[in-house]
């Protein structure tokens, strides 16, 4: 899965492609955590162009999150498609991750 | 000979086998050796297994008829520059008839027992014989399929001990049915289910714990976290009730699923099959439903799964399984081919909700149609009803079965 990066200099953008499961998810989560480890710790994950989304690419979210978070930073989610949606509100990981309608929305206020 | 356990082995491994698993380095042997037959053969106890092959059919042939049963007494190359010229070969159906074979190289290979199971050899219609570099090439062929059939046999095992810890046996209490199986994507896989008997820690008697589990991801790494969740869940339960069972069963396992960076979703519920009180944890599953011709309820709650950054409370709920009704649970490889949308469970619930089948042949209509419908994850069902009569549940056809 290619996916395109975007430093906005507040926050960095990923946005993946296509299926974000079990092959997607390692790159990004990796990339997610040398961006946080390099002190880029505020995140949003643009999912507009994700069609389906695992548990896999959950676990990749939860994870990244939890990363940034412990630098004292975030990781957001934007623009996610119905499966995404229906995931996240059936495994009530929305609690956590809640999904904001655009990635300006999701990083207002950095 | 080679020891019999050697062949028991190579049985084995014919029979779980997927064949496409070694197409490729038949094919590329083959190709690098410009032979019009490659395969690799597996010397069973009465029978050579060709499992992966080019230029000769995969199949059973009786093990007399074979070369590579020779090859596997020896622990190098074996190399037979014209087949008719050797008295141990001219006689045998692949050089009298069709593909009239004249030149055979093979290298054995060994199986997890350090024994050798079988071997991968190149045929040609013309007599020849191997250089040097090609003796190494085939050599170093016969150690990756060596590596490969490794990996394969230590899965097929991984996966037989997951399926090993499942319920086999109807739960010895009176007044339910219940039925579950696990399709993994893999050979093992995250999903599983479990059902065992508690004391009631209100004292009222013995209870029936219902566990549908799910660690995100896939194979055996999945696998050895389902393991321990479930093992942890089980401890717990012996002592408290399911909301308790599950919050302890999150602090005990949160460093391991933590550490790996995966969460586990789990729908835990207890039923009392005599007057259907059933009290139940949702952490993040969402996918269990009270079912019957009336409609269905979800029993689904707001709570996270096992593994995330938060911790929850993980308090029960109730409801009540009334006699006509089923208690469904399955795993999201299920709802992933329904789209994961609930019109089309409602939609799809009519048609396999059938009056008068069993709870068995509901599970294996979930996941059948599941498979059928090209589940990409691990697929798991559980259906549980309450019954009048005394212990319907422990027919031999109600055992529950996991498929690998």
């Amino acid at each position: 899965m290619d996916f395109e990066e975007t430093d906005e200099g507040t926050h960095v953008v990923l946005a993946p492609e296509g299926k974000f499961n079990l092959v997607a998810a390692p790159p990004i989560k990796a990339r997610i955590d040398d961006l946080v480890a390099a002190g880029k710790d505020h995140l949003v994950v643009d999912l507009h162009a994700v069609d389906f989304i695992d548990s896999s690419g959950l676990g990749a979210l939860i994870g990244g999150l939890k990363a940034a978070r412990q630098q004292g930073g975030d990781l957001r989610i934007a623009a996610a498609g119905d499966q995404v949606r229906a995931v996240l509100k059936l495994t009530n990981l929305d609690r956590i991750l809640a999904p904001y309608a655009t990635v300006e929305e999701a990083a207002d206020g950095w | 000979m080679p020891p019999s356990t050697a062949r028991q082995e190579a049985e084995a491994i014919a029979h779980s086998v997927p064949a496409e698993r070694y197409d490729r380095v038949v094919r590329l042997a083959q190709a690098i050796f410009g032979a019009p037959i490659a395969a690799l053969n597996l010397i069973g106890t009465d029978s050579q297994w060709t499992v992966a092959s080019i230029g000769f059919p995969q199949g059973e042939t009786p093990v007399e008829d074979s070369v590579c049963r020779v090859t596997v007494q020896h622990d190098e190359i074996f190399e037979v520059p014209d087949l008719r010229e050797d008295d141990r070969f001219a006689k045998i159906p692949a050089v009298t008839g069709p593909p009239r074979a004249r030149f055979y190289a093979g290298v054995p290979v060994r199986g997890q027992s350090g024994q050798n199971v079988g071997a991968l050899c190149i045929l040609d219609l013309v007599p020849r014989a191997l250089g040097r570099q090609q003796r190494e090439m085939l050599a170093d062929l016969g150690a990756l399929l060596e590596h490969e059939l490794s990996v394969q046999e230590e899965m097929d095992l991984a996966g037989q001990v997951q399926q090993l810890m499942l319920p086999t046996s109807a739960p010895d209490i009176e007044g339910v049915e219940i039925a579950g199986r696990v399709q993994p994507a893999r050979e093992a896989g995250g999903d599983y289910f479990d059902w065992f008997l508690v004391d009631d820690p209100e004292g009222g008697g013995k209870l029936l714990q219902v566990v549908l589990g799910d660690v995100m991801g896939k194979g055996l790494a999945a696998a050895l976290i389902a393991s321990e969740v479930r093992a942890v869940l089980r401890g717990h339960s012996r002592y408290t009730d399911v909301g308790d069972a599950v919050a302890r069963a999150s602090t005990t396992t949160r460093h391991d699923l933590e550490a790996n960076g995966r969460f586990s979703t789990l729908w835990v519920g207890r039923l009392d099959p005599a007057g259907g009180a059933l009290e139940y944890v949702d952490a993040g599953h969402g996918l269990a439903i009270i079912a019957s011709e009336r409609g269905y309820r979800r029993l689904a709650q707001d709570y996270l799964p096992l593994g995330t950054p938060i911790e929850d409370t993980w308090t029960r709920a109730s409801d009540v399984l009334a006699e006509d009704e089923l208690l469904v649970v399955v795993s999201d490889g299920v709802f992933d081919v329904l789209d994961d949308s609930f019109e089309q469970v409602e939609a799809k619930l009519h048609s396999i909700l059938e009056p008068g089948l069993s709870c068995r042949q509901i599970v294996d209509r979930i996941v059948t149609f599941a498979v059928s419908h090209e589940a990409t994850d691990d697929v798991t069902a559980v259906v549980v009803k309450r019954v009048a009569d005394a212990r319907p549940g422990a027919t031999s056809e109600d055992t529950p079965t996991a498929t690998g």
